[in-house]
């Protein structure tokens, strides 16, 4: 590529993290994007991929840890880190305002994602120069 | 900006088309040209007379039905995959435009976008 300007991204997830490579895949791109002098706008999920906001994953210590791996990015950089509303409510990923919305015994959104609406998608999208997908298997 | 989204799934065994439709009723909500392409085994999404009450789903031949009205452009189908699932013009929704799924066809969009 020989234009040198630099892009503006924002990635969607859709494959969950333990089931799938695309957490993984998109934080190396995150990464090497922003490395490369580029920026990432927003991370979105949607799909299984809101998995990756769970403040619940425990996986044995000696594998990586992919939602807090993300988290720490995510903070670092002061990225959005967004998880499609109607997604995380079917796969159980609540954050307090849905816990009380829905009466539920507990809340599990990892910080600093948020919950939001398939606009923040839609205006992604629209913001950034580029949008780059990350799928499960399927 | 015209985007398109592309269903190579079939209905009920997954969500993923489900939310790829969400995808586009958004796209469309704020006023974002989008079409579905429908291909492969996604094709039968597009079939009349779906009944998934006994699998305890519902059926997402009126999500289409009213992806027009809702402001989804097109309803396209890969005419090769529906000859390859027996799919008659007659058996398919009434909105729904036979396509060749080739370069020229994504040529006239700016984004692709799968719901994984």
């Amino acid at each position: 590529m020989q234009d040198s300007s630099p892009f503006s991204f924002t990635i969607v997830i859709t494959g969950a993290p333990y089931s799938s490579q695309a957490p993984q895949s998109a934080l190396n791109f995150a990464e090497a994007a922003i490395k490369a002098g580029h920026r990432v706008d927003r991370v979105f999920l949607y799909g299984d991929g809101v998995h990756l906001a769970s403040a619940l994953a425990s996986p044995p210590s000696d594998e990586p840890h992919w939602p807090r791996e993300w988290s720490a990015f995510l903070e670092k950089h002061c990225i959005a880190g967004v998880a499609c509303i109607a997604s995380a409510l079917r796969r159980g990923l609540v954050d307090e305002g849905e816990q009380k919305r829905y009466e539920l015994s507990a809340s599990n959104l990892l910080t600093p994602f948020i919950i939001a609406g398939l606009g923040e998608w839609v205006e992604g999208r629209m913001a950034s120069s580029r949008t780059v997908y990350f799928h499960g298997s399927d | 900006m015209s985007t398109l989204i592309v269903i190579d799934q079939p209905p009920y065994g997954g969500w993923a088309g489900r939310e790829a439709l969400d995808m586009a009723f958004s796209l469309a909500a704020f006023d974002q040209p989008v079409s579905l392409l429908f291909c492969g085994a996604g094709v039968n999404w597009l079939r009349k007379g779906q009944e998934p009450g006994t699998v305890r789903q519902k059926s997402v031949e009126k999500n289409l039905a009213a992806a027009p009205i809702f402001g989804v452009e097109a309803l396209l189908a890969d005419s090769d995959d529906c000859n390859r699932y027996g799919l008659e013009p007659g058996h398919l929704l009434d909105s729904v435009t036979l396509v060749r799924t080739d370069p020229q066809l994504f040529a006239g969009y700016s984004h692709t976008a799968f719901a994984g």
